[in-house]
């Protein structure tokens, strides 16, 4: 379990990290941020690249500040530092709540919330918050900056929206009302989850104006559950409301089968999970107004 | 053989009552090295010019290996040597090997024709570094013709078109039926015949360091030294010299500490041997230690893989009468333990209770998986699962309570020779029972149990009363066979005692390397006991196998009454001479002296007496003030062997007495289950165990929360799984084997029971694997009664959300459940 050999360097901004992804675009350049996904996969000579271009020196990628009503994550911000950090608390709680289940302390000090997102593990509750919270990712690139919205950024597993010679910066998040719920069903404390659950749910006078519920772990990309949000939108939902919610998005499920799960149990413990995601939503929205 | 011919029991010793150090929770010894990172493992040891060795792992399941090009590999930077299975063939004779037939399963360090798992060595290279070997490994090429994998033990044994083994001409390395007591009338008089099948599925000992070696070969002297963390090194390393081809007395394997067994580390010959051929090829030291990958693909051995059949003879009034058990193990590619699993079921197959006769088939299934063999309880905690599972289940369709069918058939006389022959030397079980009862709250948890159930959460009780034997002897891997290679065997271990001239005590011990239990702690009580010193001033130090006294290892839970009796008579040595010397010196007779308060004194007069460290200066500089038998210094040595083991009969119908020292325990786990998603969770734990007189409370506390969240492991997390088409092995880390962490872990209530041993000092008995030995049984039965009102009954462990699930849709019970 030792990585094959590669060059690494730790340039202290962004253009001298993107110069030198371009110099290295034949050698098989990855960014290193945080390490706690692509360190192992080269120890298991799964990932085997070239040269490692560590971003953990670049000041301005370990920010977090309000911009009005949006949050904005360097994307080196420590997924620790994010958790604990006021700002994310007061715009983004969902996130903050989704970060204390990313495996375990040690790792989310080392970790980052932009590593996790570029990473696109399927099972990881970052892109699914990402995708649930509507976030824009910032890119930067040779040709300059462009934003691209969650739902596009997810291309496939462990695949994103990223070109090669692009560096992620930044995340922003707009804030959201209504009541929050990150949940997840995982084997054991900190592995990895067999599904999560983001949502945010607004309600007014007890009828639900907007949902956004996300999935991880059922696919190869965070999944919005559609359907979810449309039956619950406009409704005063009661159990059977919820029901029929969890029941029209697990609908059109078919998660993978693995050690952990055949499809109709991950199918299962998607319904259980998502219902439980939707009602905690759903009374600290009304607890909320 | 019946009683009357029963070998006699060794003399009922009187213990003494007024202990200073034995029973007291004193700090651990051991604790300042390790938690200061001093401990010195195999990772930490640098030896001047060492090299590294990294193994090439077959990819295959099975596979008949037609070619293997090295010559890339060879000139890659930094290597040293490429050793292919073939030559190391010519190098090294087969690994040691206990298996039924060696000549037709032979086990060797490195793969020769043909691969039988997924992750078995194929060939090894040695580099300036780990990770220039491992550069070179990926240049191996490798040309391989696969052959159908056998991954199911029952299918294997019925499939003779692939063989693991073709010189076996069978998937089968061993069977038979041993029948105990009157099994025939047993089940003919029973009114009730309860049957079930089960299956205890493979996990494994997860050490923290894997296993390794540092071997230096010196091509002056012919002399080789390994440093290793194998557990076994003073009893059975020896053979490590013939596989090795070298003379026996020019080996001398030195221990490290284990960083952890559990048994996995038990005998662990293969890293001393691979780093042991590499030096000698390369002439330099090298290191070979396992990485994760290679401790859980191609590590010494697995645990338990076993399918059972069992019926159980009992009266309508819940009397238990017989048992006959048909069981398969799966033993995978190799068996270098035989089926000595099953030894230790037999030491205690009827559990706490007074059954009369006893069925028992066994069957070694060859499979293409790693081999398995000891892993805390070493086969006697599968015993236990599977006993408590049918009891239960026997309550439950009789209707009656659970704690009354244990208590009915509790043995209560003592010492009981059970139908295999084997001896329980004493027990209190009823004492247990009462205590974990009242320690559990069971009263209580019933009641919320009946209250949750109206509002349709499931919530469950698994009180379980099973057996915990200690201090094994060898016989168990041998009497299997009618032609016994040895006789009785005594399985000894040795302290020596150094009195210096301060008066300050050094034991050396022989084997016992630390492994995550507390060999230094239990020898400085007992000789603080002794000598009426302060434990902590106790100096230990460990001897190896070249300069070593005859010793055995851990293993059995034998490692404090085996080290108590040698501590027992080492000190006695030593006191006879001191006692020699202080009436010398008092100008008294010995037989006026009595030991005091650390010193010689003449009785009733206080104030003459020779501390020993008067003593010991005297001996140690001035021997010519004692007459001429006389000699300087004050050190003495015991090897003390196995106390109460006795042969098995002819006919194997009594296999004698093999594990007599026996320890009990009642768990009482209370769990919920998640009918949804099928998960599991814990909202109390209760446990009392009885290891006889306890010599440290807080150490043995340690053993049962460990041992405890391992079996939690077992029961609900931990599982090597082999892909059923490919014999692909599909949890090769911990991504997916997953181990309980303390979050899955719930707070245990302990409590203690001491039950003394008549036959060893003070009344020890051994604690070191309880935990284990409990648990899988106690959780499973905790979720079988949470969803027994829904029909479900869970037969195989670990027990995931996914077989839950399918458990609990098969019954048709998640929709009404809500």
């Amino acid at each position: 379990m030792k990585p094959p050999p590669f060059e690494y360097a730790a340039p202290t901004s962004v253009a001298e990290a993107l110069e030198l992804l371009a110099v290295h675009a034949q050698g098989e350049a990855r960014v290193l941020a945080g390490g706690q996904s692509l360190v192992p996969l080269m120890n298991f000579r799964l990932a085997q690249p070239g040269h490692l271009v560590d971003l953990r020196r670049i000041e301005e990628l370990t920010r977090i500040r309000a911009e009005g009503d949006t949050l904005v994550l360097g994307a080196m911000v420590r997924q620790s530092h994010a958790e604990h950090a006021p700002e994310v608390a007061l715009l983004a709680p969902l996130l903050a709540e989704a970060l204390g289940y990313v495996a375990h302390p040690p790792i989310r000090n080392s970790g980052t919330v932009g590593g996790s997102l570029a990473h696109a593990d399927p099972a990881a509750e970052l892109p699914a918050v990402a995708l649930a919270l509507g976030a824009e990712l910032v890119v930067a690139g040779p040709q300059g900056t462009r934003t691209v919205p969650a739902a596009d950024f997810f291309v496939g597993a462990f695949s994103t929206a990223l070109e090669p010679g692009e560096i992620l910066t930044e995340v922003r998040i707009p804030r959201r009302g209504g009541g929050h719920a990150f949940v997840e069903f995982t084997r054991t404390h900190g592995t990895f989850a067999i599904v999560g659950v983001a949502s945010v749910i607004e309600v007014d006078g007890g009828g639900v104006t907007r949902a956004s519920i996300a999935l991880s772990g059922v696919d190869a990309v965070p999944v919005r559950a559609a359907a979810a949000e449309r039956t619950l939108t406009g409704t005063v939902p009661d159990d059977a409301t919820v029901r029929a919610a969890v029941d029209a998005t697990v609908a059109e499920l078919s998660p993978s089968a693995d050690v952990h799960g055949s499809t109709e149990t991950r199918i299962d413990i998607a319904r259980a999970t998502l219902r439980r995601g939707i009602e905690l939503a759903l009374t600290r929205a009304q607890d909320r107004r | 053989m019946t009683t009357t011919d029963r070998p006699a029991a060794p003399p009922v010793r009187t213990h003494k009552q007024d202990r200073t150090w034995v029973g007291k929770s004193i700090r651990r010894v051991e604790d300042p090295k390790f938690l200061r990172g001093r401990g010195g493992y195999i990772g930490d040891m640098t030896v001047t010019g060492m090299l590294y060795a990294a193994v090439l792992r077959s990819p295959h399941a099975h596979a008949r290996i037609t070619g293997i090009d090295i010559a890339e590999a060879l000139a890659s930077p930094g290597v040293h040597d490429v050793i292919t299975g073939a030559r190391a063939a010519e190098l090294c004779d087969p690994l040691p090997d206990f298996g039924p037939d060696p000549t037709k399963h032979t086990w060797r360090c490195l793969a020769v024709d043909k691969v039988r798992y997924v992750g078995e060595g194929v060939a090894v290279v040695v580099a300036e570094s780990r990770y220039l070997a491992e550069d070179a490994l990926a240049l191996i090429d490798v040309e391989y013709e696969p052959l159908p994998a056998l991954v199911d033990p029952e299918r294997a044994l019925a499939d003779s078109a692939t063989l693991v083994h073709d010189a076996l001409g069978s998937n089968c390395a061993y069977e038979r039926t041993f029948d105990f007591g009157d099994v025939e009338k047993d089940f003919a008089e029973a009114d009730v015949i309860v049957t079930d099948r089960l299956r205890w599925r493979r996990s494994g000992g997860q050490p923290l360091e894997t296993v390794g070696a540092v071997a230096d070969f010196d091509h002056a002297t012919g002399r080789l030294t390994v440093h290793t963390n194998s557990l076994s090194f003073t009893s059975y390393l020896f053979m490590v010299a013939g596989t090795m081809k070298i003379a026996a007395n020019k080996l001398d394997v030195r221990p490290v500490p284990a960083g952890g067994s559990f048994g996995s580390k038990l005998f662990a010959t293969k890293p001393a041997v691979i780093a042991g051929m590499c030096s000698r090829e390369v002439g330099r030291p090298v290191q070979y230690l396992e990485d994760r990958v290679d401790n859980i693909s191609n590590c010494d051995h697995h645990g338990s893989d076993r399918v059972y059949d069992v019926r159980l003879a009992l009266m309508r009034d819940g009397t238990l009468r017989g048992i006959d058990i048909d069981t398969i193990e799966d033993y995978g590619a190799y068996i270098q333990f035989g089926v000595g699993h099953h030894g230790n079921a037999l030491a205690q197959v009827v559990g706490p209770y007074a059954m009369t006769s006893v069925r028992y088939r066994v069957r070694a299934a060859l499979t293409n998986k790693n081999q398995q063999g000891a892993y805390r309880g070493f086969g006697s905690e599968v015993n236990n699962w599977m006993l408590e599972q049918i009891v239960d289940k026997a309550a439950r369709e009789l209707g009656v309570d659970p704690v009354d069918i244990r208590r009915r058939n509790f043995i209560r006389e003592f010492p009981h020779f059970i139908p295999t022959g084997n001896v329980y030397d004493s027990g209190d079980y009823d004492g247990v029972l009462d205590k974990a009862l009242e320690l559990s709250n069971y009263k209580h948890w019933r009641a919320e149990q009946a209250k949750a159930r109206e509002e349709g959460r499931c919530i469950g009780i698994g009180l379980i009363t099973a057996q915990e034997r200690s201090v094994f002897s060898a016989t168990e891997f041998w009497f299997w066979f009618d032609e016994p290679a040895a006789p009785v065997t005594s399985m000894p271990e040795s302290v020596t005692l150094k009195v210096d001239a301060t008066g300050a005590i050094t034991a050396t011990l022989y084997s016992c390397a630390f492994w995550g239990n507390s060999p230094e702690t239990m020898v400085a009580q007992l000789v603080a006991e002794e000598f009426d010193c302060d434990p902590h001033d106790v100096s230990i130090v460990y001897q190896g196998s070249g300069n070593g006294l005859p010793a055995t290892g851990p293993g059995g839970s034998r490692t404090t009454v085996m080290l108590a009796g040698a501590v027992e008579g080492a000190t006695a040595k030593i006191k006879a001479k001191a006692l020699r010397a202080a009436a010398h010196l008092l100008e008294a007779d010995p037989d006026d002296l009595e030991w005091a308060d650390g010193g010689f004194q003449v009785k009733g007069v206080p104030e003459q007496r020779k501390t020993l460290a008067e003593i010991a200066v005297m001996l140690h500089l001035f021997k010519h003030s004692f007459p001429d038998d006389m000699e300087s210094g004050l050190e003495d040595s015991t090897v003390f062997d196995h106390p109460y083991t006795t042969m098995p009969s002819a006919d194997r119908k009594d296999l004698g007495v093999f594990y007599p020292f026996m320890g009990h325990a009642c768990h009482v786990p209370v769990v919920e289950v998640d009918v949804e998603t099928g998960a599991v969770s814990f909202l109390a734990y209760a446990a009392v165990h009885d290891c006889g007189t306890l010599v440290n409370p807080r150490s043995l506390a340690g053993h049962i929360v460990g041992g405890t969240a391992q079996g939690i492991g077992t029961a609900l997390f931990e599982e090597f799984v082999y892909d059923e088409e490919d014999g692909q092995l599909l949890t090769s880390s911990y991504l997916d084997y997953l181990i309980p962490t303390a979050m899955e872990v719930p707070e245990l209530a302990i409590g203690h029971h001491e039950t003394p041993s008549p036959y060893t000092l003070h009344g020890i008995k051994g604690g070191g694997e309880g935990g284990r030995m409990m648990a899988p049984a106690a959780i499973n039965v905790a979720v079988n009664d949470a969803l027994a009102h829904l029909g479900v009954r869970v037969t195989e462990l670990p027990i995931t959300p996914d077989r839950l699930r399918a458990a609990i849709r098969a019954a048709g019970a998640a929709r009404e459940a809500r």
